[in-house]
């Protein structure tokens, strides 16, 4: 499914990236070169990503877990995303923290889980997406 | 399903004179406040004033970057924000002693990157305002200063009549809901040591309902803040400010809110604001100014005329 938000002439600049939902939905979505996980979040409504400390490397909230292909691609995480990642709620060996995900070229066809690890995901009383 | 946010949760929008010479005051003087940064629903309430109650406004030193990322807070953070204004504590005092309040609130924003929190700072601020306008009665609201008590009791020092700090949520959730760097027991210590250093003053702590607390749970952390004799607790409806911010968990209804100011009433709290649109510095002259009266009315026993609360 493409988002409707792409704002981009022609398919080669953008990056493909898969998110898989705590429910376990697939969206795919067509992204910039240079937007992070954070960033795509923000500009895709049904992409639900907080990000409480909005990129500062205060928090974990925008935790997700990469698939082990792209992981090896990433470069390796700072000291200061560890020591935040180290908080993460169902932390694994794949994780690291959204913001500091930057989609580029080699990126491409990327796909991140979002966890359902931290713990009051639905409102009470509406139904599950 | 997007559920529509419930009826007794909508606002007005913020409009008037009083409003705006509020926001050209502190834009004027570049000071900073909790209203605006966390998106209070009540800014057009209490920045409006009205007919028989003066314009208020909660300044929030140290600048709108806060060192922490709670879930539910909409404040920026950063870990590096800029430097202390060291003006600002005269700024803060000419421009609150301008707005003729017979009460008033100040809190901050964390800043785990100054050694002492910024708590001289705070005290500072407290120290001229009562100087320049001792009628006032000073309300703070500071952070747990990273559990270092001697930075507590700067600020407890520094002459102000209320002194708050909140607990936010149940010990529980706190892990999830807070800051890592905040912890439930830390806060508790913070409030009580207030306590033993200056038992006169009044402590005050706040909760926030509707992020998947139990009823148990809230019992007990109001249990807990009674024991370390905290006095004034509010309660009110988390409400999230942002899409990059924590879900609501639950809209509890205002009649449960009811349900608790009379559970607050039961434990012996001084006062307890408990309503989905409180908020820990809602009305808190007022609540405040008419607890101590109606406690002294007690005291003399006279059943009705206003007891003189200035000593």
């Amino acid at each position: 499914m493409v988002s409707p938000n792409n704002h981009y002439t022609t398919k080669s600049e953008g990056v493909t990236i898969n998110f898989i939902t705590p429910e376990g939905d697939k969206k795919t979505i067509i992204a910039n070169k240079g937007e992070s996980i954070m960033d795509i979040s923000h500009t895709h409504d049904d992409i639900e990503l907080e990000c409480a400390c909005e990129g500062s490397l205060a928090c974990s909230t925008c935790h997700v877990i990469v698939d082990p292909e792209y992981y090896k691609k990433l470069e390796e995480p700072t000291d200061e995303e560890n020591d935040m990642l180290d908080l993460a709620f169902g932390l694994t060996e794949t994780s690291r923290l959204g913001c500091q995900i930057v989609m580029e070229k080699d990126l491409d066809g990327i796909t991140v889980t979002l966890p359902s690890a931290t713990r009051n995901v639905q409102l009470k009383g509406s139904k599950l997406s | 399903m997007y559920q529509r946010l419930p009826e007794w949760l909508k606002t007005k929008v913020p409009v008037g004179a009083n409003y705006a010479r509020i926001k050209s005051d502190l834009r004027g003087l570049n000071l900073h406040t909790v209203c605006e940064e966390a998106r209070c629903p009540n800014i057009g309430d209490c920045w409006g004033g009205g007919e028989h109650k003066t314009a208020t406004a909660t300044i929030m030193l140290m600048g709108n970057e806060c060192t922490r990322g709670c879930r539910f807070c909409s404040v920026k953070t950063s870990r590096t924000p800029k430097p202390l204004d060291s003006n600002e504590p005269e700024k803060v005092a000419v421009a609150i002693s301008k707005w003729g309040l017979d009460y008033v609130v100040l809190t901050s924003v964390d800043r785990d990157d100054i050694p002492d929190g910024g708590s001289e700072h705070f005290a500072k601020t407290i120290r001229l305002l009562k100087k320049k306008a001792p009628h006032i009665l000073v309300e703070c609201l500071t952070g747990d200063f990273r559990g270092d008590l001697d930075c507590v009791a700067r600020v407890a020092n520094s002459g102000l009549d209320v002194y708050a700090h909140n607990i936010e949520t149940v010990e529980s959730l706190t892990p999830y809901v807070r800051d890592h760097r905040a912890t439930f027991r830390q806060s508790l210590k913070v409030l009580e040591h207030v306590k033993k250093i200056k038992p006169s003053l009044i402590t005050k702590s706040s909760i926030m309902l509707g992020v998947g607390e139990t009823d148990q749970e809230v019992m007990d952390a109001m249990k807990e803040l009674r024991k370390i004799e905290v006095e004034c607790v509010t309660l009110g409806q988390y409400m999230r400010p942002t899409k990059r911010h924590m879900k609501v968990y639950e809209y509890v209804t205002p009649e449960k809110f009811e349900y608790w100011k009379k559970v607050g009433d039961d434990l012996g709290f001084l006062y307890t604001a408990s309503g989905p649109l409180v908020r820990s510095s809602y009305k808190a002259g007022e609540f405040f100014i008419s607890s101590v009266l109606r406690k002294r009315q007690q005291e003399l026993g006279v059943g009705s005329g206003i007891a003189e609360v200035r000593e």
